[in-house]
């Protein structure tokens, strides 16, 4: 298992833990270049099949990732990932410098948490006003959100919010209370996830 | 004769041909099935839809999923060949 699996880019080199990772690895670590690290598993591919087990491992070690040394922020990279060996995990690390530098500013000290509504099945709803009371209640909170694909007839409102850390509770909090005041939306409240919808590093996989 | 007719008729091939193309997508709609895989976690999630349910359909999508796949490919290979 000479290649490497990568599951985002951390500031330094100190993430290494055991945990079901990947395709069956035991271990995570860090590879680093001047200070850059890219956080990986070993694996014996470089084109992993993205099975329902494999995507939440994924999920689950930048969670793990997140939660290391009381909060570290990393650059979360989508499923699939992976290279043939360290030499070429450095060139990417060394090529895309700047852009996950950038991104690291953007999301430092902050993580992105879900939400959707959805109407109960015979409810009709105003959706325009909806999306404008959420925008009222959850937007001087969050430092951004982005709108995410409407994929049901039901889904009312699906979007990320990039939420800072020490806002969590009161951001619970407006959620909750959105939840009180509305009994024809059932609410679906996710995270904390690694702020994959706010940052847009696209680096080739070798 | 044939050449007239294969002149006159052509225009009209090639209709059908795009109509047959526009059937096979809304037959096999990748996206549409990837959308209810998707609404299917999600009832799921909301407690709305029990896990049998779940399961029994997520597998369901997931066979139509891997067939409209196919076709689409096929498709794009030129290996689907319209018959007449």
């Amino acid at each position: 298992m000479t290649n490497r699996y990568v599951y985002g880019i951390v500031d330094g080199d100190t993430v290494e833990f055991e945990t079901e990772a990947v395709a069956g690895a035991e271990r995570v670590y860090t590879i680093s270049h001047r200070r850059l690290g890219a956080v990986v598993s070993d694996i014996d591919t470089t084109d992993p099949e993205e099975t329902d087990e494999d995507a939440q491992r994924h999920d689950d070690v930048l969670r793990e990732i997140m939660d290391c040394d009381g909060g570290t922020t990393v650059v979360p990279m989508q499923f699939g990932m992976a290279f043939e060996g360290d030499r070429e995990l450095k060139n990417v690390l060394r090529g895309a410098r700047p852009a996950f530098r950038r991104a690291m500013t953007d999301i430092e000290g902050r993580f992105e948490l879900g939400l959707k509504l959805v109407r109960e099945d015979d409810a009709d709803v105003d959706r325009e006003a909806i999306e404008d009371e959420v925008a009222d209640r959850l937007g001087p909170i969050a430092a951004q959100s982005v709108a995410n694909d409407l994929f049901s007839d039901r889904l009312v409102l699906n979007r990320s919010y990039l939420v800072d850390r020490n806002e969590r509770e009161a951001f619970d909090d407006a959620v909750a209370d959105f939840e009180d005041d509305r009994d024809d939306l059932m609410v679906r409240y996710t995270g904390p996830f690694a702020p994959y919808s706010f940052v847009d590093v696209k680096i080739g996989a070798q | 004769m044939f050449v007239l007719d294969d002149l006159l008729f052509r225009p009209f091939v090639g209709i059908i041909d795009a109509l047959h193309t526009i059937a096979l997508d809304e037959l096999y709609d990748v996206e549409a099935l990837e959308d209810d895989l998707k609404e299917n976690q999600l009832l799921y999630e909301l407690g709305e839809r029990s896990e049998a349910a779940y399961q029994r359909r997520k597998e369901e999508l997931e066979a139509e999923l891997e067939t409209a796949r196919d076709v689409h490919e096929r498709l794009a290979s030129g290996r689907v060949e319209v018959k007449r």
